[in-house]
């Protein structure tokens, strides 16, 4: 009885592993063919952005309305050029497009990271009056298309906060930040230079449309921002993460601060928040999408960067981000359409780069910040850390 | 001797092989087998681990690229008489017109992104005169001064601070990224000088990771070795629950961890929240203990402490109760009795748990990069920055191998003070 019972526990033991290793070996070769399948996978346009709400509305303004939206897959990177040198070096190229800021779309031109379209730039949609491209984003204050990239949006370092905590009077304007004693509190800015050091010129006294022209020209420009900026030092809250300065704001940790206009925009929006903006001195800066180098599927990549560079392409996209076309001719199509946003919202009143708020605003200079930059970024570290 | 030896080599198997030859295949045979099977890990090292670090070091001092730019340049360059001439020679200005016309786009482009680290405008400065010299090489009249031609077309030719940074680049192999990751820079003789004042931040920034990696050290210890300590001690149903106490938070996602702290610690969070209820501080009081190093300190502590933790506790596991007891019952009192039996035996622990948060610690990034603010951030961020926003790579990989090199010395110091064969690890 026992005798019998092990044989057949032991045959049972056999079945058993015979359909483990059946199993396994299954199991292995899907492995495998997943493992060896995937490169081959990606049979489509890959763009890498950043992921989040900005890249949900590119998908939909850019992606949903293309011809065939199953030809592009977006892709999340976390910026800078690190990934994209090191595609192109090690010759392992996956992605077709990359979205990146504006000194980025220059470097990345120069260092052979990206392919020069400019060429090309007389096949990409003109405006409705028929005006170029390259004409059309002049309209708007932008004359240093890097040669690799097509136009994105505009988005902006502004500065925002919540009027509840201003039972008086409010602040309006970019001076207002810098000052303490008569609207006293804590700011928020980040943990970079860029943006902050444009509006202590502004806020000193500087017309938004010549803080280049002083930074580039007049010796100690640079010096004069810390010395505005020293005003406020010991009451800056430091962020790093484009959330963040919402979170300070409305939990009350600091009065003002500076943020992506984007997210503050989504806030409102989105949140029902009812956050004010500081549109004087706010600095504006572009996005680009550039074609990689040795971009495994370059002809569908420009065709799809043509359509998403269109102004009606643009427009769309600020439907559900308000981040404003870089197309000059992208703003009518919004302002005709209002109420614009997907829930029946205005959005206007979010756009940054509407003519009236253009005059006040600093136009970045990615020619000027990719030459200096660094220096910057480094006086900056170590005027945070003193 | 050579009796024995001769006898047994006429030893023969049945094969008919003398037996040491037979002997010898089958060693050998065992050893590529024994080789093969570890041939794949040897691989996966040399790939994931040699390759990498070997290509890290190399860059650190290569400056191959632009050598190979601007090659007739720094040869001339080499040439000038500094002390004596304000700028160089017309030969210099001739070789760089020549290679920034016919050099190959792209790696003119490249050797951009390392220039204007050594001084911020030579980007603008080479592109502007690219476009420029294009039109005089295609209307076809070649300067006759090439000085005075290349400084019309931009006056950063006439400025002897841009010829003084180009000392920086002329060496092949170059030591020039580990003097910038220490606040260092060449001037005109090739001397090391401090950098510009205002731009001095590395050495502060290497010293500020050094001093949270030792409090972080410091810390975790504090605090690990109590855990640690009950963990080993306690009945086996009360331990088990405050192990998953210890890595509950363990298994929780780093980001989690840190956002959580933010919300504790700031300055409308739920600590100063707690201690204006109370009234120990006043409302306008409020302790800033975020955005700054305390965050950095607090937040890493918390999250590194397992790792501190775990040693300790497989460590002290396995000390013997009786240990103790013995101690005391020779008339040692308890304290003396744990400083000298009970803390001696824990040193592994204690060696393995620190060495282990001291190395994460100081190539820490993330937590320090959201909580730090304003004097937080440690060297892992300028990493980052100069890897994904300026290019610099030779920079990057200094920093890198500074950093190598600091944990080799520690190890070396551990290695010299307590022995490496004190660790343990589990």
């Amino acid at each position: 009885m026992l005798r019998g019972w092990h044989i057949r526990h032991k045959d049972l033991q056999i079945i058993v592993n015979l359909k483990r290793r059946k199993l396994m070996s299954k199991f292995f070769k899907a492995f495998l063919l997943a493992f060896l399948a995937f490169p081959f996978a990606a049979n489509a346009v890959t763009v890498a952005s950043w992921g989040g709400a900005y890249t949900e509305s590119q998908i939909k303004a850019y992606v949903d309305t293309y011809s065939d939206p199953s030809a592009i897959q977006f892709e999340n990177y976390n910026g800078g050029l690190g990934e994209v040198r090191a595609q192109v070096e090690s010759g392992n190229v996956t992605w077709d497009v990359v979205d990146v800021l504006p000194d980025q779309a220059i470097t990345g031109c120069d260092e052979g990271l990206f392919e020069d379209i400019s060429d090309l730039y007389d096949d990409f949609t003109p405006a409705p009056d028929g005006t170029g491209m390259i004409e059309d984003m002049a309209n708007n204050g932008v004359t240093n298309l890097s040669d690799c990239c097509a136009p994105q949006i505009f988005w902006t370092y502004v500065v925002f906060y919540d009027p509840d905590a201003f039972p008086g009077d409010k602040p309006s304007r970019i001076a207002d930040f810098f000052d303490t004693t008569k609207f006293p509190g804590k700011r928020g800015v980040h943990t970079w230079a860029n943006g902050f050091i444009q509006m202590a010129l502004v806020a000193d006294g500087v017309a938004p449309n010549a803080v280049y022209t002083v930074l580039k020209n007049q010796t100690g420009a640079v010096d004069r921002a810390f010395g505005v900026m020293d005003k406020i030092k010991a009451d800056i809250v430091h962020w790093s993460a484009g959330a963040k300065p919402l979170e300070l704001v409305k939990s009350g940790e600091v009065v003002m601060s500076i943020a992506y206009n984007g997210r503050v925009g989504a806030a409102n929006l989105a949140e029902g928040e009812n956050f004010e903006y500081i549109w004087e001195g706010q600095l504006i800066e572009q996005e680009y999408i550039c074609l990689m180098t040795g971009a495994p599927d370059r002809d569908r990549a420009i065709d799809w960067m043509i359509h998403a560079s269109s102004p009606t392409s643009q427009a769309e996209q600020a439907k559900y981000i308000t981040y404003g076309p870089m197309r000059a001719s992208g703003i009518p199509i919004i302002e005709a359409g209002e109420p614009w946003g997907p829930n029946g919202q205005a959005i206007m009143p979010h756009m940054p780069n509407t003519p009236e708020r253009l005059k006040i605003s600093v136009m970045g200079d990615p020619e000027w910040w990719s030459d200096n930059g660094a220096e910057i970024d480094e006086r900056y570290a170590a005027w945070m850390g003193n | 001797m050579e009796d024995i030896i001769s006898t047994t080599d006429q030893i023969l198997t049945t094969d008919g092989l003398p037996l040491k030859v037979s002997l010898r295949k089958t060693e050998r045979k065992n050893k590529i087998r024994a080789f093969l099977l570890v041939f794949p890990l040897l691989l996966f090292i040399i790939v994931t681990f040699v390759v990498p670090i070997g290509d890290m070091l190399l860059r650190s001092v290569d400056d191959s690229q632009i050598n190979n730019v601007y090659a007739k340049t720094f040869e001339e360059y080499n040439k000038w008489d500094s002390e004596n001439d304000e700028l160089p020679p017309e030969a210099v200005y001739e070789a760089i017109f020549n290679d920034i016309h016919y050099g190959d786009k792209v790696q003119v482009g490249k050797a951009l992104t390392r220039m204007n680290y050594s001084k911020s405008g030579w980007k603008s400065l080479i592109k502007k005169t690219r476009r420029a010299i294009k039109k005089i090489v295609k209307s076809g009249e070649l300067p006759t001064s090439y000085k005075e031609t290349m400084i019309s077309i931009h006056e950063g030719w006439g400025d002897r601070l841009f010829w003084v940074s180009m000392k920086q680049m002329v060496n092949e192999k170059t030591v020039i990224y580990y003097w910038n990751a220490i606040d260092r820079t060449y001037d005109i003789d090739g001397n090391v000088i401090m950098q510009d004042e205002k731009r001095r931040m590395y050495i502060k920034t290497w010293i500020r990771t050094f001093k949270v990696s030792v409090y972080v050290t410091f810390f975790c210890l504090l605090l690990g070795f109590p855990v640690a300590h009950l963990l080993a001690n306690l009945p086996l149903r009360y331990s088990n629950l405050l192990m998953i106490f210890v890595l509950l938070p363990f298994w929780t996602s780093l980001l989690v961890r840190t956002t959580a702290w933010i919300v504790m610690l700031q300055q409308k969070g739920v600590i100063n929240g707690v201690l204006v209820w109370l009234g120990i501080i006043n409302d306008d009081q409020r302790i800033q203990m975020v955005y700054n190093m305390t965050g950095t300190i607090i937040a890493m502590t918390q999250i590194l402490l397992p790792f501190m933790i775990l040693p300790l506790y497989s460590v002290m596991k396995v000390i013997p109760k009786s240990h103790m007891r013995a101690a005391q019952n020779l008339g040692a009192k308890p304290v003396r009795a744990f400083i000298r039996v009970y803390l001696p035996q824990t040193v592994p622990g204690m060696s393995a748990g620190g060495l282990l948060v001291f190395v994460l610690a100081i190539g820490y990034f993330i937590t320090p990069e959201l909580v730090g603010g304003k004097d937080g951030q440690l060297i892992g961020h300028w990493i980052a920055y100069h890897l994904k926003t300026t290019l610099n790579w030779g920079l990057c990989a200094a920093i890198g191998s500074i950093l190598l090199a600091i944990m080799l010395v520690l190890y070396w110091l551990y290695n010299k003070i307590v022995g490496i064969d004190n660790i343990k690890l589990g």
